[in-house]
């Protein structure tokens, strides 16, 4: 196993494969994992170290600082496709739980 | 105008980021970075503690393996009796620092509120160091016995000489 399927993982693994080709924003990812700094980074850290991830620095406008941003490498995309049940299952459990937790509130 | 917390998760960060190693910087910078998008005060100084988190993670990990790398290098690959050893020793050591703690808390209680008395009550001094540890061992032992068993048997050794102790101060009283 390249690395620790957690249900947080697999949360990172659904957002990053929903555009798997387009680079992400470490606070997008945050805000559509629902999962706080303290523990997404870690993930990707541990995503890109086994090179299941890859980074660049976004060169934005002059004057604005640039931004980090993330996508699958190829193997990292095989790696995430083969898991795709899993992590879509997980989200869909987790819609279901928001959902309800939505009705009650 | 940048507000209190702001500035501060800003100050945190930044601050993080100068002093993380080279390699979890980038990471660090790019926390830093994304600060500007987090909408709302109070989230971005709770984005920039949970980043500092990850960075301590980060950097503490990264220690850890050169220390172990750096250890192996040193003394060689350890082998299983080495192993056990550490495991029996870790549990037992474990084990010793409970009873230390038990006891620290009954006589730091004491000096505290000395109007409870417990100086002078001799169930406080049974229940607090002797049975609760032992209950805790005990559970320690089921818990480990299979996954982590030199630890379980250290602490065993000590739930084993405290049962000892407890039995020789009965019969010598």
């Amino acid at each position: 196993m390249k690395i620790r399927l957690s249900a947080q993982t697999l949360r990172v693994i659904d957002a990053l494969l929903s555009q798997p080709r387009e680079w992400k924003y470490g606070y997008d990812v945050s805000r559509s994992t629902g999962l706080k700094s303290g523990t997404l980074y870690p993930i990707l850290i541990r995503m890109a170290e086994r090179k299941l991830l890859e980074t660049r620095w976004e060169q934005g406008e002059p004057g604005k600082p640039p931004r980090h941003m993330y996508r699958f490498t190829p193997e990292g995309l095989r790696f995430a496709r083969s898991n795709a049940p899993a992590a879509a299952q997980f989200s869909r459990t987790h819609a279901v739980g928001l959902g309800d937790a939505m009705e009650w509130a | 105008m940048t507000r209190t917390p702001r500035r501060f998760a800003m100050a945190l960060l930044g601050a993080a980021a100068r002093l993380s190693p080279p390699h979890a910087r980038d990471w660090a910078e790019a926390m830093l970075r994304e600060l500007d998008f987090v909408s709302g005060d109070w989230s971005a100084l709770w984005w920039a503690l949970g980043g500092v988190g990850a960075i301590f993670h980060q950097a503490g990990r990264s220690w850890g393996q050169k220390i172990f790398e750096r250890r192996r290098r040193v003394e060689g690959p350890m082998d299983a009796k080495g192993k056990k050893a550490v495991g029996v020793v870790s549990g037992a050591i474990a084990a010793i620092l409970v009873v230390l703690c038990a006891f620290g808390l009954l006589r730091l209680t004491d000096i505290l509120f000395p109007a409870l008395g417990i100086a002078g009550t001799e169930w406080t001094h049974w229940l607090s160091v002797i049975v609760i540890p032992e209950a805790m061992f005990i559970a320690a032992v089921i818990v480990l016995w299979r996954k982590r068993g030199p630890i379980a048997v250290g602490i065993l050794v000590i739930a084993v000489a405290l049962g000892l102790h407890v039995a020789l101060h009965a019969a010598g009283h």
